[in-house]
């Protein structure tokens, strides 16, 4: 599982990562739609740099928090998708195949993150996201951003080794992070992992995300579903027999009676 | 006016209007009909259409349930026409589905493509399964219209009960998967909404609106066509709703119990006010007027009573499916024009097929009446033109292509250019200039700079249409024009020049045609470059070379001059890579000479980063 680290600490904010995507994945210009959400992502821009005020405001300090797909480990985009447009790649990236969807915006809905975005401009719309560059991490290579990064704030590698490295970061400047791997367990755990002096849950839907995996919240339902098709028309069928033959024995002793 | 014709030019009027509508979605796509959003990816079409129209079409499943499974043969009057709006709804979904889908036509991928964890691809096969069932149940009734076919009208019958059960079967899934399609987001729908049982609740409130549609379509359609209403009948149908109303109402109530969210019921959001308005609308009012005899029994009541039921759950569903979560994802929505009217066309559609079918078909165990089947609205020989005509007065199918047509053309000339072509930029609320109307502009902050009469540039560029030339939305990545868009000169007397100094005759006190050459324009390429006047300004040997161009400022030269040279030469040589680096100079928190409040800096803040909702508000600093 690869896996991309942000030290939101490390961030300058200049953008090398956001024009990294643009020209890596030849995303067009963007201009700024009232469909698009204020937080800089886009059909055309798939991360984005957030600026948060820090500490008091009269300081004019900012944290820059780069937004992007948080690649979950069990997605509940490609879960929801009813022809599995969304899926997962050995890699953990989670990929998009605009051959096969349909265009219902399951996806865009069942994010906890708000992530897909929509190209609600073209007659022919996709649905757009960061795809953690699958084509050059199975070159061998490292995604765009990553690459860019003039600071290091943003890295990629194995999961399990990045794991390692946030811990270590928090360990050794234990007064400067907040002591928390954000992405490391909620929802069942992403690939994009954060390590902050900042809280970033404002970047969720919630401010407190579960660390159960989205899926798993339909999946009872799901399972229930042959047994209720047939236990349904079991039952239905046992109250027809019973009141059909309610009806046929009235009848004959009423001809009995006769 | 008949009430059939009146009521059916309407429809048609509607259906013409949403027909032009529809045809623009096609061509512009999504973005330039409705009021979609990243944020609010689904709206009134999945909200009204597909939720509430599936629930409505409850009234199929439900009333064949009680006439073929539990044999209460007195309904059977009713099967027909709850068959057949249960038919007509489940097209009109699927109608709406190609709609609100972006792809439209990759709609049978569900059938190639299996997700099975996708609780979406059992209600699209649920749903597709169970129209081609609805269309098997009823089929047998136009074909009784022609003996031809009266082979596979006996086949199909032959099967009524095993359809009769496959779709009661079909129907129990999808209705209640439609509420596991919420399931997967717990953090963005608004509690009161969410819950573990919500397929459970989503069944039994269908159950409750299938029986009142079947009620509502029966009121209605006898109301057009001055018929006799089936009280008895409809007042049994209505006992039944005021118990799986009850059992709703108990299961619901119980579910938000127990996982304590009572109190948000009360908490006087506007999310409480729905959700009271909700509960009374669809549960508590409809069973206290079905409670009293009297008025389950009246005509009036039961209009009453099934009107609310289903304005109420099709409002749950609007609620579950959307509404509830728009404060989650911190944005607005109210459906378009167009949107509405693609709805209220569909379902006027739908209505139509119906009337249609209920005039030609045996429906109903009396043909009804109808004006075409008057011999007053019959064509006529018209003797002057010796030719047959309708009356255009009289003839039912002239006025209503009429009302059709010019709707449709209504509609074209209402759908605004701007609406197709592009949603414009994002509405930002103009604040007036800083400093009031002349702005001190110092572009390189060595406090030389000059003073801008804001109210000047509008007056003489054209008042509020003048915005765009300078603060522009229109190309694209640029926050604001820089003067020099338009002043081509303005850098003329910059900082490595001072124009002052020179013609001075404290100073340089040399003439304008000096420099200038004469009978030329006095631009910067007019004049003579330094050099020619200080000899030896550049070291012989210097790879600096005099250019008549505009000087820079100092963030411009910094970034300009070397980050773009070293990044060119980064390419190829890698060990001074660092040297093109944004991070070689910056570091996450700026030092102190670019904070906004240091000396010469414009008091606001100083990267043009997204900031979250709200906090612009916070950081606008006012002078």
């Amino acid at each position: 599982m690869k896996a991309i680290l942000t030290d939101v600490t490390k961030c300058i904010g200049c953008l090398e990562c956001v024009s990294a995507c643009k020209s890596a994945n030849k995303l067009p210009m963007d201009i700024p739609r009232l469909w698009q959400k204020n937080d800089g992502l886009s059909a055309y821009n798939w991360t984005s740099i957030l600026a948060r005020p820090l500490e008091a405001l009269s300081d004019h300090k900012f944290r820059y928090i780069r937004k992007q797909c948080r690649h979950c480990l069990e997605p509940a985009c490609a879960s929801a998708c009813p022809v599995g447009a969304l899926h997962q790649t050995p890699d953990g990236a989670v990929v998009y195949d605009s051959q096969k969807c349909i265009g219902c915006r399951y996806c865009m809905m069942a994010c906890p993150y708000g992530i897909p975005r929509y190209d609600w401009e073209s007659p022919v719309p996709y649905i757009r996201k960061c795809i953690l560059c699958h084509g050059l991490i199975r070159e061998g290579k490292q995604p765009a951003c990553t690459e860019a990064c003039p600071t290091q704030a943003t890295i990629f590698g194995e999961r399990t080794d990045l794991l390692t490295e946030a811990h270590n970061r928090i360990r050794n400047n234990p007064d400067k992070y907040i002591n928390k791997v954000y992405g490391e367990h909620e929802i069942g755990g992403t690939s994009v992992l954060y390590i902050s002096d900042i809280d970033l849950d404002f970047m969720a839907y919630k401010t407190h995300l579960g660390t159960k995996p989205l899926p798993q919240t339909t999946s009872t339902a799901m399972k229930s579903v042959p047994v209720t098709f047939v236990g349904i028309g079991a039952f239905m069928y046992g109250i027809h027999w019973i009141i059909k033959r309610r009806n046929d024995l009235k009848e004959q002793s009423k001809s009995n009676e006769e | 006016m008949n009430r059939v014709r009146a009521v059916k030019m309407i429809l048609w009027m509607i259906t013409g209007f949403a027909a032009a509508v529809g045809i623009t979605r096609f061509i512009y796509g999504l973005g330039a009909t409705t009021n979609l959003s990243d944020s609010t990816p689904w709206g009134l079409w999945i909200g009204f259409d597909i939720f509430s129209g599936v629930a409505l079409a409850a009234g199929g499943f439900v009333i064949t349930a009680i006439v073929y499974i539990m044999k209460r043969e007195e309904f059977r009057p009713i099967v027909k026409p709850a068959v057949l709006t249960a038919f007509l709804g489940y097209v009109a979904v699927i109608i709406s589905l190609l709609f609100d889908l972006g792809l439209p036509w990759n709609i049978w991928h569900m059938l190639v493509f299996w997700n099975p964890h996708s609780p979406l691809f059992e209600v699209g096969w649920c749903v597709m399964l169970y129209t081609t069932v609805l269309l098997l149940e009823f089929s047998p009734v136009p074909l009784e219209n022609y003996s031809r076919y009266a082979k596979i009208r006996n086949f199909l019958m032959r099967f009524r009960f095993p359809l009769v059960l496959l779709g009661i079967m079909l129907s129990t899934l999808h209705q209640s998967s439609l509420g596991s399609l919420i399931l997967i987001m717990p953090y963005k729908s608004f509690p009161l909404w969410y819950s573990g049982i919500l397929p459970i609740q989503f069944f039994i409130s269908a159950v409750a609106l299938g029986l009142m549609m079947v009620t509502l379509e029966s009121l209605f359609s006898g109301f057009l066509y001055k018929r006799h209403a089936e009280t008895v009948l409809l007042s049994k149908l209505a006992n039944a709703a005021v118990w799986v109303l009850t059992l709703y109402f108990i299961v619901k109530m119980t579910d938000i119990a127990v996982s304590g969210k009572l109190p948000l019921i009360f908490n006087g959001s506007w999310e409480s006010f729905l959700f009271i308005t909700e509960i009374f609308v669809s549960i508590l009012i409809p069973i206290g007027i079905f409670s009293v005899a009297r008025f389950r029994m009246s005509i009036r009541g039961l209009w009453f009573g099934s009107i609310c039921v289903v304005v109420g759950m099709v409002l749950n569903r609007i609620n579950v499916s959307g509404l509830s979560m728009l404060r989650g994802g911190g944005d607005s929505y109210f459906p378009s024009w167009m949107e509405i009217s693609i709805s209220a066309g569909v379902v006027s559609a739908a209505i139509l097929v119906f009337l249609f079918a209920i005039e030609k078909f045996h429906v109903w165990e009396k043909p009804p009446r109808y004006p075409e089947s008057e011999p007053s609205s019959r064509p006529q020989f018209d003797i002057p033109s010796q030719v047959w005509l309708g009356n255009p007065l009289e003839s039912g199918r002239t006025r209503y292509s009429l009302a059709f047509l010019m709707s449709f053309a209504l509609a074209f000339a209402l759908i605004p250019g701007v609406d197709i072509h592009s949603k414009g930029a994002e509405i930002v609320t103009a604040e007036p200039a800083r400093g009031g109307d002349s702005l001190f502009i110092d572009g390189n902050r060595d406090l030389y700079g000059v003073s801008f009469n804001h109210q000047k540039h509008i007056s003489e560029n054209g008042q509020k249409e003048s915005c765009v030339i300078c603060h522009h939305m229109n190309r694209p990545m640029e926050k604001e024009s820089p003067c020099y868009r338009c002043h081509k000169l303005m850098y003329q007397p910059a900082d490595a020049f001072e124009h002052e100094w020179h013609y001075n005759s404290k100073g340089g006190n040399i003439r304008c045609y000096q420099c200038h050459t004469p009978g030329l324009e006095k631009t910067a390429l007019s004049a003579k470059k330094c050099d020619q006047c200080h000899n030896g300004l550049f070291p012989t040997g210097s790879r600096i070379i005099a250019k008549q161009y505009m000087a820079p400022s100092y963030v411009d030269a910094m970034h300009g001059l070397c980050v773009n040279c070293h990044r060119q030469k980064a390419l190829t040589d890698d060990s001074k890579k660092d040297l093109a680096r944004c991070g070689k100079c910056h570091e996450s928190v700026p030092p102190d000479y670019m904070k906004p409040d240091a000396p010469g800096m414009n008091k606001r803040p100083y990267f043009n980063r997204v900031l979250m909702p709200g906090e612009e508000k916070v950081l606008k600093v006012v002078d």
